[in-house]
């Protein structure tokens, strides 16, 4: 992964780069229309919308411009190559696939089993296993850091979970709040913030120690977390309220609530912008990082949760 | 015990332990239920029924008793007794007088009283013409989240039920809030 080539994925928040970003598309995963959906950055429109299946959940990129979406009611996973918006296969996955992240070099992708507990390392090409380690119950978010150490967000076990991706080992557990759903990594990766549904706050966990070193009451559900391309802002999408709130990531302090549509969820930021998956509503909000206002909200398919910023253009060409 | 067993021997199994347990919240999918009504009244007359979170057996006529605590503020809580035995014990996240709004989600889910895992909603009150509108809109997870779900724990069955509840409490709401006969 070159570091001119950032990829920053939110909602299932992970930041590979930050210097010189450039902004990538968009793609947006509508879980009820099965429908992935691409809005070029800049664009306060949709460039594409490939029909997928019906029930996909959670959406990654790879580095070479493919697109991995978990099909947690499908025992699958399913591949989408975006310089054609072809939908190539469906990857066998044992298990209720969730969470899903690509390793940098593409070649294998890590899955979240929700019933089962586990998180899976499988090949991006076949679906076959590589290796597989337990996790809580019912992983939701993951994200994976630059050295290969990836967290999991383990909802009903209220902790987030660290691996060791290269031998699949589990280094540690850090107790957070309740319910937490969403991780968002900052750029310098020395910061990690958890999205607490039920205990409606968000938990942050200092990478160094892996010790939780302050919980920031946010209210309502919080259902998405991503940090600007700086590492200044922390964003938080609050389900409940339909808003965004915005964190001062030094202070801690509520800098901004900016209204949304309903019930959003995912979060991803793409350069001076951030884009929002209004779930009931079925649009994506745009929020400009400069203003912190809403300048647009783009209807796509029905029941968009998930988001991710795809490979700069060069890179898939 | 629930990793050596393949899939299919999964579903049975997690339901079983929905309905002892009821404590495994959330599953991957989750649902829409969006429904309002029109009622020839003032927002400020339907807010005064609508708004008392711990009041819900005033209009609601799946609902034999409410009991509340905490009062009408993010925290407050409310244990609801249907008429079909089942009990909801639901938790204020917010209450805004001034949009005539609340918001609240499930606690532990009771699959006789609605079969579905978790839920959240929003009860909203706007002027409409001359009356009101009352919008009640949520999200919510079928009863058995897992990958093979028995029929009455399926989606669509948590969508009936959801619907129907919904559409019997505003039904309920508006004949109350109009002056006719409560069921």
């Amino acid at each position: 992964m070159s570091p001119t080539r950032p990829i920053l994925l939110a909602g299932l928040a992970f930041v590979l780069s930050i210097p010189a970003v450039e902004a990538g598309p968009v793609y947006v995963a509508s879980q009820g229309a099965g429908a992935l959906t691409r809005i070029e950055a800049g664009a306060g429109v949709v460039a594409a919308s490939v029909a997928v299946g019906q029930g996909i959940a959670q959406v990654a990129a790879g580095p070479d411009g493919r697109l991995y979406l978990t099909q947690p009611d499908h025992a699958g996973i399913d591949v989408v190559d975006g310089r054609t918006n072809a939908v190539l296969r469906r990857l066998p996955f044992q298990g209720q696939a969730f969470g899903i992240v690509a390793s940098a070099d593409g070649a294998s992708l890590f899955v979240g089993d929700w019933a089962g507990g586990r998180l899976v390392r499988v090949s991006a090409g076949t679906g076959a296993v590589e290796g597989s380690c337990a996790v809580g119950r019912d992983p939701a978010g993951l994200v994976l850091d630059r050295k290969g150490r990836l967290y999991v967000a383990d909802r009903e076990s209220r902790q987030v979970s660290v691996i060791d991706t290269a031998r699949m080992e589990r280094l540690a557990t850090v107790p957070v709040g309740e319910g937490p759903f969403a991780l968002g990594l900052n750029p310098r990766q020395d910061r990690l913030y958890v999205a607490n549904v039920r205990s409606g706050d968000l938990s942050v966990i200092e990478t160094g120690t892996m010790a939780v070193i302050a919980t920031v009451k946010v209210g309502g559900m919080p259902y998405g977390v991503a940090t600007s391309a700086d590492g200044g802002l922390v964003l938080v999408t609050n389900q409940q309220a339909g808003t965004v709130v915005v964190i001062d990531a030094a202070s801690l302090d509520l800098k901004a609530t900016i209204p949304v549509g309903r019930y959003p969820e995912g979060i991803a930021v793409d350069g001076v912008s951030a884009y929002v998956a209004n779930w009931f509503s079925d649009s994506v909000s745009v929020i400009d990082l400069r203003s912190l206002t809403e300048t647009a909200r783009i209807p796509v398919a029905e029941g968009p949760r998930s988001l991710v910023v795809g490979a700069v253009s060069e890179a898939v060409r | 015990m629930r990793l050596a067993l393949p899939p299919a021997l999964l579903a049975p199994l997690a339901a079983t332990l929905l309905l002892s347990t009821t404590a495994l919240a959330h599953g991957p999918t989750p649902q829409k239920v969006d429904q309002s009504v029109t009622i020839a009244a003032k927002p400020d007359a339907v807010w005064a029924v609508v708004g008392d979170f711990a009041g819900m057996s005033n209009w609601h006529p799946d609902v034999a008793k409410s009991v509340g605590t905490g009062g009408n503020a993010s925290g407050g809580r409310r244990t609801l007794t249907l008429k079909n035995g089942g009990t909801l014990d639901e938790g204020l996240d917010e209450w805004d007088a001034g949009k005539r709004s609340y918001s609240y989600r499930l606690g532990d889910a009771d699959l006789k009283a609605l079969p579905v895992s978790s839920y959240s909603a929003t009860l909203t009150v706007s002027p409409d013409g001359e009356g009101s509108k009352v919008e009640w809109l949520g999200r919510f997870y079928r009863g058995d989240t897992g990958n093979e779900p028995p029929e009455e724990l399926s989606d669509a069955a948590g969508k009936e039920a959801m619907n129907r509840y919904f559409d019997n409490g505003l039904k309920g709401l508006k004949a109350r809030v109009e002056g006719k006969a409560k069921q």
